[in-house]
């Protein structure tokens, strides 16, 4: 069995124990490429698995922003995630976690071009993700237009973290991303 | 703990990698934290070394800060478990320092610590059908799961109850009680003995049932039971009251805890789009046909806030709207009506065939039930149907349809026990009063008791029927004429039957039950077959039944919360009649659970609709108390208004049941006890204290209207604050237009600059303008608009400056003085023109810094941002306005970057220059630095031109609009603040270096206190920093010269630069800041460039950018 190489502490992690308990995660890990992700971790292997595996977990299947999701937890930014990379994304989907850790995260998501604002093209494919494509060019503009000027506070035609973050602490929604 | 063996592995493993990480930790540093990267762990080390305990002690904590919430912190994991072994590393290290009991405390609470959280996680893991709901969650979403974990909630406080109700109640009763047929409350009576092991029987509660601790009755009167002597009838009662005490404790936790989640989002602020936007996908979904159905429903709620939207333009039609909603409320309160109508009905009907029928049928006998039963069952459909008619806001609707429903239920629970009560008051009755009762009522009434006395022969089973028929009669009318004959019945019959507590404990049991059974009907008949069937069927049927009429179930999350709420509603009702009751809805709990659970899982789809009734929901939650309330008063006013029975129950013999108490009290405790509850309980004490509750609870009251008010008046402060912040950025806007303005003419004078131009020189104008831009945006905001031009290209036109600037010096580096002469007066010409591109580029330069500042406002950051936009801009001028060779290139290159280091820094000197020349020629207050300075600048046209382009265009701001300029300058600096500071002082010490080093520090920290200080502090500054300005001013061209001064002058730069950098910081707060450093900073602009050209305006050219390049590294 495993070496306790997975020394994750709840001080780290958002997750209930019996995720925690090393071997958990780590199967999840595993399974989905047994050949490549060793079992024994006690030498710290330098693996990363590619978002193709990861996005066709079941907890990530059906979610329009998998993609997204994936690449905002990985170090490189390119969507392959180490063990310690699948890790943290459990901790911080997890509903334990804050809101404003959520927060910061789900910026990241929705800003697909990674330029830390949220700009039309970001929203117009959060929009599109979202409906499956199912709305017209007029509306996704409209909508596009009516997100920035509700949530734009500084007026730069793009929404930063600020206005996100404030926007978003007020949704009664935001409870579960 | 197994963390520690491991983790020297991983170091090492990880040590190779170590230099990546380390970057990356300074970079994410600077994007969200305050600083505490490794190295300053490092360094925080050492100082512990060699400090006194208390700063150990504070490293530690400030550690196990870290440690605590490193979950917090967006870092990467790899970061993170980094942070957290350095973190323990040295708690570890230094822990053992402490004195010893420190060391014992916290290793204390670190274990006390450790074993919370194995209880927790202990905990974490019995959680019932947790993953069940996981799973619901991950098909439907959470607003299914909500109804789960509300259900499972309520599963709790029944187990509580139970607990209650099982330990110090019914195992007393059944260890130590008198044994079943010992008394004559116990035993079942000769006539029903035949009969008590009935089906029928058992069906109704009767028989066995009706004598066991399911029921009041059989509970015994002794005060006393058991060896130990346990109070019996007392425990009783208290338990009786703590049911609801304890009920009510948690109920209100819950909502407080609740409420405190959703504080933060209770504000008006409509987010209406964002919200739809950001908010809609439920992370939960896992399932692809929940995935669908979510995607749809969240293109439908879009289009829907479109049509809102565009509907808000059109004036609505409110009169139809209005007329349609009272229709609809006509409606429902039509069907209200009609259903208790059917209930009066069908329960007359039933009596009257029992009057005239010996043998009842079992539809016969269940009639009243099922229509009840069914009713509830199809009014909400109804309600709904009508609800469509009023056209609310989703949300809106369901509201409105919960409270019909719930008004519904409450009709039905309430109907019932007043119609029992009222049959307790018949019972209670003595036989006397029958006599009353019989010649008060109506004629009927004696055709009525003959029948009866008829039926009087029937097995009590019967009677019990009719008993139950009765109250739903009662429900709807209350025909009390027709009860009191049966009363009549019971009271000839048998006075073992006399037990009205046992009745009601009977009734709301059965009511329980039969409610049970109309669930697993409902499920299994609309859920199930009718999944079943559209499923088989729908392939032969003519048209498809899956996506048109009966097609799948939903989930009505709504209704079926307020069926548990009804349902815990009938809990309450008969937990003192009936102690077993709680342990029953444990039962139907849990069986609901599974039963739900599986449905929901196989023949439901997910809806379209979405209400989010989240955990922190506190809606069904104030159902639920509203629904205690309301059925805990009939059980208190049946306690505190009837006589307990006579010959059943534990306070059987006693006056009224509470009576229990005072009867302990007197008996059992001290006299002295005693007599201080009659004072306690005389009006004496409890008058004052009810006056004392009502002034504290007016006393919290108005605390929490002013909380409230408070908490209004701060919202709008943040609103107006924010739309200043949003003029401000639109003034910058304003103000980069302006700048394409000023981009057109400034080649033209570029061109004729460019020879005679130094490097300072260019270097100042730059500064110039940008200090110029915090005015000029605003005092020529008119001006502006009428301009239009794109942001991006302002950029590179000002740009375009300084490299015109730096090539002239760097191919003619050392004469710049000679042609100035002849140059200048054109560049006057064009000074008005030229200064507003110059203020313009500035202003984008804020506008571009600003979104960083904040983030990175304590480090110097801002470089790190600022620079790639600069090198940008030089480039760009490089290639299109200048089209100079590769020197060109070279030159522009280290200037653009001191530009951005330096620039900020300097742009207040120079803006200071600019700004002091002008107050001397415009302004009356400084008529003798006029006349000084005049000459110098003739002298020195070649520093002088420059500044003298720049400044008329800003006196002539200043005399317009002062004041608005300063505060906007202010405003707009403010972030920059920090970083213009720093570069200032630097390169004075590269002055000092000559050796007038003492002064220039101390000018440092008169411009760093002006600043902070207030305007009256700059009248008298200006003078002063003049003259030691002069003194300064030759070093700058030392500077250049010899590079080891200009080192040491960083050195020591450094520690000053260090203090001033805390001022900037508070400065940043001051609005006024940047109006008071301009001035004081002025004069030694001057002093600088007067020196300057006086002794050789030559050197500073080349040496200059590489210096400043140098300082910045």
């Amino acid at each position: 069995r495993l070496k306790n190489p997975l020394l994750f502490e709840q001080e780290q992690l958002f997750l209930p124990v019996w995720q925690i308990c090393r071997f958990w995660l780590h199967g999840r890990y595993h399974e989905m490429a047994p050949n490549v992700v060793p079992m024994d971790y006690t030498k710290d292997p330098d693996v990363k698995l590619p978002m193709q595996l990861i996005i066709n977990m079941p907890e990530l299947k059906e979610n329009p922003f998998k993609e997204r999701i994936v690449e905002s937890f990985s170090e490189d930014g390119e969507g392959s995630l180490s063990f310690n990379d699948f890790v943290d994304m459990f901790s911080v989907l997890s509903e334990m976690a804050p809101r404003e850790l959520k927060a910061i995260y789900a910026f990241k998501i929705y800003d697909f071009n990674t330029d830390n604002f949220i700009c039309k093209a970001d929203l117009e494919k959060t929009l599109n993700k979202l409906t499956r494509e199912e709305l017209t060019a007029e509306e996704i503009t409209l909508v596009c237009e009516k997100v920035i000027e509700e949530a734009d506070m500084d007026g730069d035609g793009k929404l930063g973290f600020a206005d996100f973050e404030n926007m978003i602490s007020k949704a009664p929604d935001f409870l579960r991303i | 703990m197994a963390a520690a063996p491991a983790s020297p592995a991983l170091r090492a493993a990880k040590s190779c990698k170590k230099q990546r990480t380390v970057k990356r930790q300074t970079g994410i540093y600077t994007y969200q934290e305050p600083p505490h990267s490794n190295s300053e762990d490092d360094a925080g080390e050492e100082k512990a070394e060699s400090h006194d305990p208390e700063q150990i002690f504070q490293n530690i904590q400030y550690q196990k800060e870290i440690m605590s919430n490193i979950r917090c912190r967006p870092w990467p994991m790899r970061q993170k478990l980094r942070a957290l072994r350095q973190a323990k590393e040295i708690v570890l290290k230094y822990e053992g320092r402490l004195t010893r009991t420190r060391g014992y405390q916290a290793a204390g609470a670190e274990l006390w610590k450790k074993f919370l959280r194995l209880a927790y996680n202990f905990v974490v893991i019995f959680i019932p059908w947790e993953m069940r709901i996981k799973k619901i969650e991950s098909h439907f979403g959470s607003g299914v799961a909500s109804y789960f974990i509300f259900l499972r909630w309520l599963f709790g406080i029944n187990i509580v109850l139970t607990i209650m109700t099982g330990a110090f109640v019914v195992l007393p009763e059944l260890l130590a009680g008198a044994p079943f047929g010992s008394t004559l409350s116990k035993t079942i009576p000769k006539e029903h003995i035949a009969s008590a092991q009935d089906l029928d029987t058992i069906w109704s509660l009767g028989g066995y049932l009706q004598y066991s601790v399911l029921f009041y009755g059989y509970y015994g009167r002794d005060r006393k039971i058991g060896k130990a002597g346990y109070r019996l009838p007392l425990a009783y009662f208290l338990v009786g009251m703590a049911v609801f005490a304890y009920s009510f404790i948690i109920l209100l936790k819950k909502m407080a805890k609740n409420s405190r989640m959703s504080l933060a989002s209770a504000s008006d602020e409509n987010y209406t789009f964002c919200w739809r936007l950001f908010c809609a996908w439920d992370y939960l979904i896992g399932n692809p046909e929940a995935a669908e159905s979510k995607a749809a429903a969240i293109v439908n709620s879009i289009r829907e806030a479109i049509l809102e939207e565009q509907e808000k333009k059109k004036s609505k039609n409110l009169a139809v709207t209005i007329s349609l909603r009272i229709i609809a409320n006509i409606l429902v309160l039509l069907s209200l009506a009609g259903s208790i109508y059917i209930i009066y009905f069908v329960v007359d009907r039933s009596q009257r065939l029992e009057r005239t029928k010996k043998e009842l049928t079992l539809w016969e006998k269940n009639e009243v039930s099922v229509v009840v039963s069914l009713i509830t069952m199809i009014a909400p459909s109804a309600f709904e149907l009508v609800a469509a008619l009023e056209m609310y806001h989703p949300r809106t609707t369901l509201r409105f349809q919960l409270a019909r429903v719930l008004v519904l239920y409450l009709g039905n629970l309430y109907s019932l026990i007043i119609a029992l009560l009222d049959k307790v008051d018949s019972m209670s009755v003595t036989d006397s009063d029958v006599n009353n009762d019989a010649s008060n009522s109506t004629t009927s009434l004696a055709t009525n008791t003959l029948s009866k006395d008829d039926n009087l022969t029937l097995p009590n089973v019967q009677i019990q029927r009719n008993g139950f028929v009765m109250s739903e009669e009662h429900r709807t009318q209350g025909l009390t004429d027709s009860l009191v004959n049966q009363t009549i019945s019971f009271n000839t019959q048998n006075p073992q039957d006399q037990c009205w507590e046992t009745y009601v404990g009977q009734e709301m049991l059965k009511l329980s039950i039969i409610d049970m059974i109309f669930t697993v009907a409902s499920i299994l008949l609309i859920d199930f077959f009718r999944g079943l069937c559209v499923r088989y069927l729908s392939d032969c049927w003519c048209w498809d039944l899956e996506s048109k009429f009966p097609e799948y179930g939903e989930f009505k999350i709504a209704e079926n919360v307020l069926h548990l709420v009804y349902n815990q509603g009938m809990i309450w009702m008969g937990a003192f009649f009936s102690p077993c009751l709680p342990a029953f809805n444990v039962l139907k709990l849990i069986g609901l659970m599974y039963l739900r659970s599986w449905a929901v899982l196989t023949c439901n789809v997910p809806h379209q609709q979405v209400f989010r009734a989240s955990r922190s929901n506190n809606f069904y939650l104030a159902m639920l108390l509203f629904m205690l309330f309301l059925c805990m008063l009939p059980t208190i006013f049946a306690i505190a208004r009837y006589k307990p029975s006579l010959s059943c129950g534990p306070f059987s013999g006693q006056e009224k049941i509470y009576d229990i108490v005072s009867e302990t009290i007197q008996n059992d405790f001290p006299t002295w006890f005693n007599t201080v509850i009659t004072y306690i309980s005389s009006p004496v004490v409890v008058l004052p204290a009810l006056l004392l509750l009502f002034m504290l609870i007016y006393y919290l009251q108005s605390i929490a209207r002013s909380l409230k008010f408070t908490n209004n008046q701060l919202r709008m402060k943040i609103q107006t604050e924010r739309t200043e912040d949003k003029k401000k950025v639109v003034q910058m806007a304003v103000a980069r237009i302006q700048n394409l303005d000023a981009n057109d003419k400034r080649p033209e004078q570029e061109t004729d600059i460019i020879s005679q131009e130094s490097s300072v020189r260019s270097s100042t104008p730059r500064k110039n303008g940008s200090v110029l831009n915090f005015e000029s945006p605003v005092s020529k905001g008119t001006r502006i608009q009428t301009i239009s031009q794109s942001v991006p290209q302002a950029v590179p036109a000002t740009d375009v400056v300084r490299p015109a600037n730096a090539t002239p010096t760097t191919s003619t580096s050392l004469t710049p003085a000679p042609s100035v002469s002849s140059v200048q007066k054109p560049r006057n010409d064009h000074i008005t023109n030229r200064y507003p591109s110059v203020v313009h580029r500035s202003a984008s330069e804020l506008c571009k810094t600003k979104p960083y500042t904040p983030v990175t406002f304590k480090k110097h950051t801002e470089d790190v941002h600022s620079d790639p936009l600069f090198r940008k801009a030089i480039r760009q001028v490089n290639s299109d306005a200048l089209g100079a060779g590769a020197p060109v290139f070279l030159g522009c290159r280290p200037y653009a970057t001191r530009y951005f280091l330096v620039n900020e820094n300097e742009s207040r000197k120079k803006s200071l220059r600019s700004t002091s020349r002008l107050q001397r020629h415009f302004r009356k207050e400084e008529p003798g630095d006029i006349i000084e300075l005049y000459p110098r600048h003739i002298r020195r046209y070649v520093v002088r031109t420059p500044h003298q382009m720049y400044s008329p265009h800003p006196s002539e701001d200043e005399e317009d609009e002062e004041e608005l300029e300063k505060e906007f300058m202010n405003r707009s600096h403010r972030p920059r603040s920090l970083s213009d500071l720093r570069p200032a002082s630097r390169f004075y010490i590269g002055d000092r270096a000559d050796g007038h080093i003492l002064m220039s520090k101390d000018l440092a920290r008169v411009h760093y206190k002006s600043w902070d200080d207030g305007f009256e502090l700059d009248l008298d500054r200006p003078p002063y920093a003049y003259k030691k300005v002069h003194l300064n001013y030759p070093e700058p061209r030392v500077k250049p010269k010899s590079k080891q001064k200009l080192e040491q002058s960083l050195t020591e730069s450094d520690s000053i630069s260090i203090e001033s950098s805390s001022d900037p910081q508070n400065s940043s707060n001051d609005q006024y800041i940047q109006v008071i450093h301009t001035k004081d900073k002025y004069p030694k602009t001057g002093a600088k460039l007067t020196k300057k050209k006086s002794k050789n305006s030559i050197d500073l050219s080349m040496p200059e950018p590489s210096e400043l390049v140098c300082s910045n590294v």
